[in-house]
């Protein structure tokens, strides 16, 4: 008899249960885990926004029904860091009690406190919204339903904006400061500085410790910044770089119940801002945020910068801005570069100083174009001198990477090779063989970038240009 | 009482089946500190194996099918290609589907590294938006590659030929062959050589599937529809919204359904790679089936296609799981019945946890018990098994059950399961060498996704199936 129970009880489990459309974690678990992670806190090590302890659960629940309708397009903050992914709408794949069964166990689980969802408030969102097509936008989704203002630990909060160009944080002391304000949010925001480089603020008030005892304070910046709790630095990122990568410190003080005083030093000098702060009991627990996600820089999404390795020229084949989608750039030693459009079949940029940054497209999606990372970039040509009937058939290196573009045309092959020549300088051979016609190909750039502005090939034989784009 | 009851529940466990038991899964140890992740796999001679990555680099694999992993050695063949999803040896050249070209690539100082890279055709459209993925076939019988091109962003087609599979001549002629693509994972051959590629979820895609790529047919989605003007061809089919995809090609007779509809959530959520075994049954009992990658929970199905009234249908069986990342590309050796699959999960996770990887599957020789084909009749199905079964369990129709339903084709973005039916099982007739059972089946539903569910289905010594479910698309009902 227990023998006959227990296969019994086996055969039940073998067979796939049928999904009770009122059980929100397993629901969860099939079509929402992959990606924020059955914990909630974001597939793979938190590469996907994390549901558990994010801002976007609580306020108004028509912000969570809107986005699991209609799915959420580009850039987004969530807990101290940007995504750029996308969530494919749902509305169309699951049904209202789903929804609402799925977004009871968000708004509840891993320690959330979002607002119940019912259904008639799907129901009534998915009216609402029917005639859209289009995922939301982040900024759209929030100016509907702002996320709420959380009250941090920070109290009596003031910042100053100071002016100047900084490799590392100065002496604010001995500065003076262009404007002083309350933050009665309590919250660190680079953005109220108002400008965009060579800046710094100084943000003082009173951390209130809710118990005595040992605290962490994790601290990232873009560029440099520095914590200090009752006089006494805490934790500090020094000079210049980016976020996200190994720059953050974490830092570990005593302190008493009740106000500590706090400064936070911070500076930017040019290119992406961000500072983030947070902090916990030491020892474990749940991290509190002193920052606004939108200070909290691009997650690392970009620094993979590229360079010529060993002496041999460097390819990075992508979406480069200021030339066209079949762009091959080449980053030569020396520090010359070139990009090449193989749709207008032209040398089209040309660049001194570093090559390229990787990061847009070597991280997520890799959505866009990439500028390249010279500050100087010339722009030869941005057409097609080339007929139609001229194709492009992809080009060769020789022992040091150095490539040799070739161009069919008709009857005739134009080779159009580039490598570094002295100093400062690239050299370019064209080269038509075959077919009887002359060839004109302008050189593009102006007299101070290359040597003659157009030449004239006939067949049999080569010219050289030679380009100074520094 | 309790005692019993848990000796019994031990005992049972004892008969269940894991993957371990058939199939040898090893991860292939990559270059320490380069991030590859694997876009393509191209076989080599000399047990060589070609991986590329989504970087756009090449890298040539030595030792991958030797016992010792450990000693697997790498060379990277080139870099700054644009993520190539498509890669096959030929004559000393690797043939590479890179986004914007269809490309040859080829070593031609004998130092390791390739020095040529020749475009051969890039007759079709790219803007910089990431979802304008270019995956290709290794060359078909006729020397063509084809190349399938999702559509930009999940809805629009701002590029030339966005939602189209064009063919590449070997002299570099692009033919644009079939419409109605949204966004592809993988495309591949079946065994007799007819081309298929995978379609995920989304806009005209109620769930993600399996589809042929018949010259000149639709696939469902008309957002690329407006490109047949620049080749002067006839326009595809404009579905009604809302519809079901039963009802809009019997319309229009071009539009050719899924083979095999991968029930979104049920049968993974994310499809890749296809790879028919032809390894003759080096990789166990399942010669001249598919295979199919899939992303999201990183895993490979098997797929057991049919033709019934000149269309291609079939079933779906769970198969392998628990590789270390979400699967992309996969090639199985026909010689040596070992599969290669690589993959990444940057831009959409995995249930794999790591973020790239590439592994290796051998067949053990050991034969699962399991359900070997499925095959549809006029008033049923006849299934096969790798084994004998139990021919009590087998021939009693409480052993199984089965349930249907079909998708809404529609703009939106996917669809729930709908117009649910519940299709009785019977009878269930055992064959005299036990080795396949005849289900007699009331209520089929042209059109619909079969879900049979076997779990009292036992082998001759007692085993339960290892995979006890499949998922069979029933596009047409065989008339005899």
């Amino acid at each position: 008899m227990p023998l006959k129970h227990a296969f019994a009880m086996l055969c039940l489990c073998i067979s796939a249960p049928r999904l009770a459309a009122q059980d929100g974690e397993q629901l969860y678990g099939l079509y929402c885990s992959a990606c924020h992670g059955a914990d909630g806190k974001g597939a793979t090590g938190g590469a996907f926004p994390p549901l558990a302890g994010s801002d976007w659960i609580t306020g108004n629940p028509k912000r969570s029904v809107a986005i699991i309708l209609k799915g959420l397009h580009g850039p987004v903050e969530v807990s101290g860091k940007t995504y750029n992914l996308e969530m494919p709408p749902q509305g169309a794949v699951l049904p209202d009690d789903q929804i609402v069964a799925i977004l009871n166990h968000v708004h509840t689980a891993w320690g959330n406190q979002g607002q119940k969802i019912t259904p008639d408030l799907v129901k009534a969102t998915r009216a609402e919204f029917e005639s859209r097509t289009d995922p939301w936008t982040a900024p759209e989704l929030l100016k509907l339903y702002p996320l709420e203002l959380r009250k941090t630990a920070l109290a009596n909060l003031t910042s100053r904006v100071y002016k100047g160009q900084w490799n590392s944080l100065p002496d604010f002391n001995a500065i003076e400061s262009e404007n002083v304000e309350e933050e009665h949010n309590g919250i660190l925001d680079t953005s109220i500085s108002g400008l965009k480089d060579h800046y710094g603020i100084v943000w003082e008030g009173g951390f209130m410790a809710p118990e005595d005892g040992g605290y962490e304070f994790a601290l990232d910046a873009d560029d440099g910044a520095r914590v200090l709790i009752n006089g006494q630095p805490v934790s500090e990122v020094k000079g210049i770089g980016p976020m996200g990568g190994n720059r953050g410190s974490t830092g570990k003080t005593n302190l008493t119940k009740g106000e500590n005083p706090i400064r936070i030093e911070y500076f930017q000098a040019t290119g992406l801002v961000g500072i983030s702060l947070k902090w916990r009991k030491a020892g474990g627990g749940k991290w509190n945020w002193l920052t606004k996600p939108s200070n909290a820089g691009n997650g690392g999404a970009t620094g993979i910068p590229l360079a010529p390795q060993d002496g041999k020229t460097v390819i990075y084949r992508n979406f480069i801005q200021g030339t066209t989608p079949r762009a091959i750039a080449f980053g030569f030693p020396g520090g010359l570069n070139l990009a090449y459009s193989a749709d207008n079949l032209a040398p089209e940029l040309v660049w001194a100083g570093d090559f390229i940054d990787a990061g847009r497209h070597w991280t997520n999606r890799g959505q866009g174009n990439q500028p390249p990372s010279g500050d100087m970039v010339i722009k030869l040509t941005d057409r097609r001198y080339l007929g139609a009937e001229a194709r492009f058939r992809g080009y060769s290196l020789d022992s040091m990477g150095n490539p040799s573009f070739k161009i069919v045309i008709g009857d005739q092959l134009l080779t159009d090779a580039w490598k570094p020549g002295e100093t400062g300088t690239l050299v370019r051979t064209l080269t038509l063989t075959g077919g009887s016609a002359a060839l004109d190909i302008p050189a593009g750039g102006d007299t101070s970038v290359v040597s003659s502005q157009s030449v004239n090939l006939t067949p049999g034989r080569s010219a050289t240009l030679i380009y100074k784009p520094d | 009482m309790r005692l019993p009851f848990v000796l019994a529940a031990l005992i049972t466990c004892s008969f269940s089946q894991t993957q371990s038991d058939f199939y040898t899964l090893e991860e292939i140890p990559l270059p320490p500190g380069e991030v590859m992740e694997i876009s393509s796999i191209a076989l080599m001679p000399e047990e060589k194996v070609a991986v590329a990555t989504r970087r756009g680099d090449v890298w040539i694999c030595s030792g991958a099918y030797d016992d010792d992993l450990t000693k697997v050695t790498w060379k990277k063949f080139a870099h700054g290609l644009h993520e190539p999803l498509g890669m096959h040896y030929q004559d000393g050249s690797l043939l590479l589907t890179q986004r914007p070209e269809y490309s040859r690539i080829r070593d031609s100082d004998g130092d390791g590294t390739a020095d040529i890279f020749e475009t051969i055709n890039s007759g079709w459209g790219i803007n910089g938006d990431y979802h304008e993925y270019a995956f290709g076939t290794p060359p078909d019988k006729n020397g063509d590659a084809w190349i399938t091109l999702c559509l930009t962003g999940s809805g629009g087609a701002a590029s030339d030929w966005r939602g189209w599979t064009v063919r590449v001549t070997p002299d570099g002629k692009m033919i644009p062959t079939c419409s109605g693509i949204r966004s592809p994972g993988g495309i591949g051959f079946n065994a007799e050589g007819d081309v298929f590629y995978t379609d995920n979820q989304g806009p005209w895609n109620g769930s993600s599937s399996l589809k042929w790529l018949k010259p000149g047919s639709f696939q469902g989605n008309p957002t690329g529809n407006k490109y047949h003007t620049l080749a002067n061809l006839p326009a595809p089919p404009e579905p009604a919204d809302k519809s079901r995809i039963l009802a809009e090609r019997l319309k229009h007779p071009g539009f050719i359904p899924p083979a095999i509809v991968l029930p979104h959530g049920k049968v993974g959520q994310s499809p890749t790679a296809i790879e028919p075994d032809l390894t003759g049954g080096k990789f166990g009992p399942w010669a001249g089936q598919l295979y199919i990658g899939e992303q999201t929970h990183s895993q490979i199905q098997r797929v057991l296609l049919e033709k019934v009234n000149g269309i291609y249908q079939g079933a779906v069986f769970h198969f392998l799981e628990g590789f270390e990342c979400g699967i992309i590309p996969a090639k199985l050796d026909p010689a040596k019945g070992v599969l290669f699959a690589g993959g990444s999960n940057r831009g959409w996770a995995s249930r794999g946890t790591k973020p790239f990887t590439f592994e290796r599957v051998k067949w053990n020789g050991n034969t699962p018990f399991e359900i070997q084909t499925m095959s549809a009749k006029p008033d049923g199905f006849t299934l096969t098994f790798t084994g004998p079964v139990d021919a009590a369990s087998a021939a009693d129709p409480a052993s199984y059950s089965m349930a249907a339903w079909t998708y809404i084709l529609q703009s939106s973005y996917g669809s729930p399961e709908v117009d649910q039916a519940t299709p009785t099982v019977k009878s269930a007739t055992v064959s005299l060498d036990g080795k396949s059972v005849r289900l007699v089946i009331e209520g089929l539903v042209r059109g619909h996704v079969h879900h049979l569910q076997a779990p009292g289905v036992k082998s001759a010594s007692g085993q339960r199936l290892w995979h006890p479910e499949a998922f069979y698309t029933l596009n047409e009902i065989p008339a005899s």
